[in-house]
């Protein structure tokens, strides 16, 4: 598979890995629009799945070059000396990232969080209310599938909410 | 004078009054002016009374006359101590006005000033400003949406709103790669290859939202670091390095240990081939849902699993795994026929897996027993020899004995001789010893102290360096609130109006307050010059009259018998009578003078009252009275 990557001067070699890394980092993987010419659509696709596993293991095993030489096997030297290089460069990145992707082992994980505040003003039942509500949108992966979950707070349960993470976060500190 | 007119005028404007430019003082006001200010005051003070009664004067005398009385009643109402009536708006005079305006001016309510009072904090002067934004947007009316302008976008549409979500980023010179792990190749990666951080995430959107998120995450970081080190940190008098590296080691030990007892607390209550399968399927979620792809990721995450250290057969087992799956053609195959080959892989290799845990486990049962045999044997080993040895000595030493009885008295003395010998060698060592250990001792106490020293030293040191930390906290915040309220402070005083100075005011009252204590001090002075003047006099007075008693006795007693005794008496007399004349003249000569201060005071005060005019005034508006009643009596009479 990598020896497709020899279709790429060496020139132009490290910005594409580094691309790749930027994919395995959790941001966008370079695109394929650039590459056009160079490569066939299944060629790309197994291109960058080797080259992201090439990273992998390189990093989590904690290879030294040599072992990294042998597993690149029979690339030429030029490239091999590229991906040699990103390697030593984004070590503590891609390190960050694998560390990141075993803390998903558990059922979910919290991505990121929104939040809106209204006003509800009346209901079918009062004719003035004044309350004002929190609209808590939760945005969670769970076993590879992200669901959204909204919570509807008035101000009491927030502050539930609140002291019961704050507790959390005391036991989680006295653990460490 | 001016500036109390000043003031005076100033907050009769205010009040509503509207004056003349070139008014400047009181003695100016007219009728007329005296009247509206004195109504548009009453209006501000009590609505209710002030309502009722017009700013301008009429035309007719006696409705003028009315006027007059009803304010004075209303004035009077209010609380005012002096003397008033109509006369005093009609036919004014300075210091009645000024008095009456006074007192009208204090009476005026004081601007509620907003309750800015407390300088507000950074949170609070935002809360107030979405509380203000909010009644504002309230307060607009809702429109359709084909109706809205532009304004009204943001307000009453929902507009563009982008959700939360993070990206992580890279960034150089982070908090989290120390400076010496730059490597080349890192420095070049910055150069040549790095994005800057807005064109890092995939959508624009997400921007600031990783940004925050960067910064939040290294924010708090640091802040518990912070917060470790001051409170623990300290204590152990490790260098942060250490610190850190034992704390990791603790962490990775507590790890490790829950983790194995996770997985190995299953056999004992069920047969192994459960706690395999739930080694197998944690095992197996790391590899995640895909296939294919990641058959090299499952050694990657075994590399994590080999803190867990299994023994040799798991690990080989599992490494055949990799070694099997890695085997797997990379030809084309359909991604069906992976997945069955894998799961038939991986019930095989389950399999195996059960069966070498329980070989594992008997072996290490029949191990435990061995080696506390073992133990057991190796103790009676060491017991038996130590008491042969003992044995040994003791048939040594009774050879010896029966060795030397034939000869016993001389071996008997030999012996005895020996043993004081090597008695008082015993006792000379023994001394030697005493005096090298004595040194000894106080050198090892004298180093005791020094430590102990050293440590009190280094405790009190430590809790000086939590005080400063505490002190460079607090002076940080208070220097911080200091500054936020500097700036608040500012941007109020520029929209505080700038018609009136009070720093002129406030300069002119104080250099008053000087004044004034000077001239106390002066007529603290005078006063007591006067005092002492005052008691000189009557000292002398009294002097005189008892030497004028005496020689007048003395000089009387001789007039009978001389007769130039008798002229000298008749000279004395005389001079006395003609010195308390002359005394008499010059103590009526000062009180006339006092009297003519007080007269000229009072022409002046006269003066200022405008009598004639206000005289003349009165007559006129007397005959319009007159005038005017006749003219009444002419209507009656004719209707």
């Amino acid at each position: 598979m990598l020896k497709l990557l020899e279709k790429l001067s060496p020139a132009e070699c490290p910005k594409l890995l580094h691309r790749v890394v930027d994919g395995l980092c959790g941001r966008s993987l370079p695109k394929r629009m650039e590459y056009g010419e160079t490569w066939s659509l299944l060629e790309w696709g197994e291109l960058i799945s080797s080259l992201t596993n090439i990273f992998r293991v390189a990093v989590g095993k904690k290879c030294s070059d040599q072992e990294v030489q042998e597993m690149l096997g029979d690339l030429e030297s030029v490239h091999a000396e590229a991906i040699l290089q990103c390697v030593h460069a984004r070590q503590e990145e891609i390190k960050q990232a694998l560390v990141d992707r075993t803390n998903r082992i558990c059922s979910s994980q919290l991505d990121d969080f929104n939040w809106q505040l209204k006003l509800a003003l009346s209901s079918d039942k009062l004719s003035s209310l004044n309350t004002p509500l929190l609209n808590l949108c939760l945005d969670l992966t769970e076993n590879g599938i992200q669901r959204a979950v909204t919570i509807e707070m008035n101000k009491e349960e927030l502050n539930t909410l609140i002291t019961t993470l704050e507790a959390a976060n005391k036991v989680m500190l006295q653990m460490k | 004078m001016e500036e109390v007119d000043r003031i005076l005028i100033h907050s009769l404007r205010q009040a509503g009054t509207d004056i003349d430019e070139d008014v400047q003082s009181v003695k100016q006001f007219s009728s007329e002016l005296i009247v509206q200010a004195v109504v548009r005051c009453l209006r501000v003070i009590d609505p209710a009374v002030g309502n009722g009664l017009s700013p301008t004067l009429p035309p007719g005398m006696s409705a003028r006359f009315r006027v007059g009385m009803s304010l004075a009643q209303a004035c009077q109402d209010l609380g005012y101590k002096g003397e008033i009536g109509y006369q005093t708006f009609l036919y004014s005079n300075e210091p009645e006005i000024r008095s009456l305006l006074m007192f009208l001016v204090e009476k005026l309510p004081r601007e509620s000033a907003e309750v800015s009072d407390q300088p507000a904090g950074k949170s609070a002067l935002l809360q107030k400003a979405i509380a203000a934004q909010i009644k504002a947007q309230l307060a607009l009316p809702w429109l359709p949406p084909s109706c809205r302008l532009p304004m009204h976008r943001k307000t009453q549409s929902p507009g563009p709103c982008h959700s939360f979500h993070a990206q992580p980023l890279s960034l150089p010179y982070s908090l989290k790669v120390p400076a010496k792990k730059q490597s080349k190749e890192l420095k070049e990666y910055w150069r040549e290859y790095l994005l800057p951080v807005t064109s890092q995430p995939s959508q624009a959107a997400s921007v600031p939202a990783s940004l925050l998120e960067n910064h939040v995450s290294e924010l708090s970081a640091a802040q518990e670091w912070e917060n470790e080190w001051n409170s623990q940190g300290l204590l152990s008098r490790l260098t942060p390095e250490d610190y850190r590296s034992r704390k990791r080691m603790r962490l990775q030990k507590r790890i490790e240990e829950q983790l194995r007892a996770a997985a190995q607390s299953r056999p004992d209550t069920h047969n192994a081939t459960r706690s395999t399968s739930d080694l197998s399927e944690l095992l197996n979620s790391f590899a995640g849902a895909t296939t294919g792809g990641d058959v090299l990721t499952k050694g990657t995450r075994f590399t994590h699993s080999e803190k867990f250290t299994f023994t040799q057969e798991p690990e080989k087992a599992a490494q055949q795994m990799a070694a099997a799956a890695s085997a797997l053609p990379s030809s084309h195959q359909s991604e069906e026929d992976l997945k069955a080959q894998q799961e038939a892989e991986l019930s095989a290799l389950q399999q195996q897996l059960q069966q070498l845990s329980v070989q594992m486990e008997e072996v290490g049962g029949d191990i435990r027993q061995l080696t506390v045999s073992i133990h057991q044997v190796s103790d009676e080993l060491t017991q038996r020899e130590v008491r042969n040895s003992e044995r040994e000595n003791t048939v040594r030493v009774k050879k010896q004995t029966i060795d030397l009885l034939p000869d016993a008295e001389n071996n008997l003395i030999k012996l005895q001789s020996l043993v004081e010998a090597s008695s008082k060698r015993v006792v000379h060592l023994a001394s030697q010893w005493e005096k090298h250990r004595a040194p000894l001792i106080d050198e090892h106490r004298r180093l005791k102290e020094l430590c102990g020293n050293r440590e009190m030293e280094s405790s009190r040191k430590l809790s000086e360096i939590k005080d400063l930390h505490d002190k460079i906290r607090q002076s940080a915040e208070e220097a911080k609130k200091k500054e936020s309220l500097y700036k608040q402070l500012i941007t109020e005083y520029e929209t505080l109006p700038k018609d009136v100075s009070r720093s002129a005011y406030t300069m002119r009252i104080l250099e008053i307050v000087g004044n004034i204590k000077k001239q106390k001090e002066e007529i603290t002075k005078i006063l007591s010059d006067t005092k002492d003047l005052q008691k000189e006099i009557n000292g002398l007075t009294g002097k005189l009259d008892r030497t004028f008693a005496v020689t007048d006795e003395l000089v009387f007693k001789d007039a009978k018998k001389d007769e130039s005794v008798r002229k000298s008496y008749k000279y004395l007399a005389a001079l006395h009578e003609n010195c308390s004349q002359l005394i008499q003249t010059i103590e009526d000569t000062g009180s006339i003078m006092r009297e003519i201060r007080d007269l000229e005071e009072q022409i002046e005060t006269e003066n200022g009252k405008k009598t004639v005019s206000n005289l003349e005034k009165i007559l006129e508006d007397y005959k319009a009275i007159r005038q005017e009643n006749s003219a009444l009596a002419a209507k009656i009479r004719e209707g």
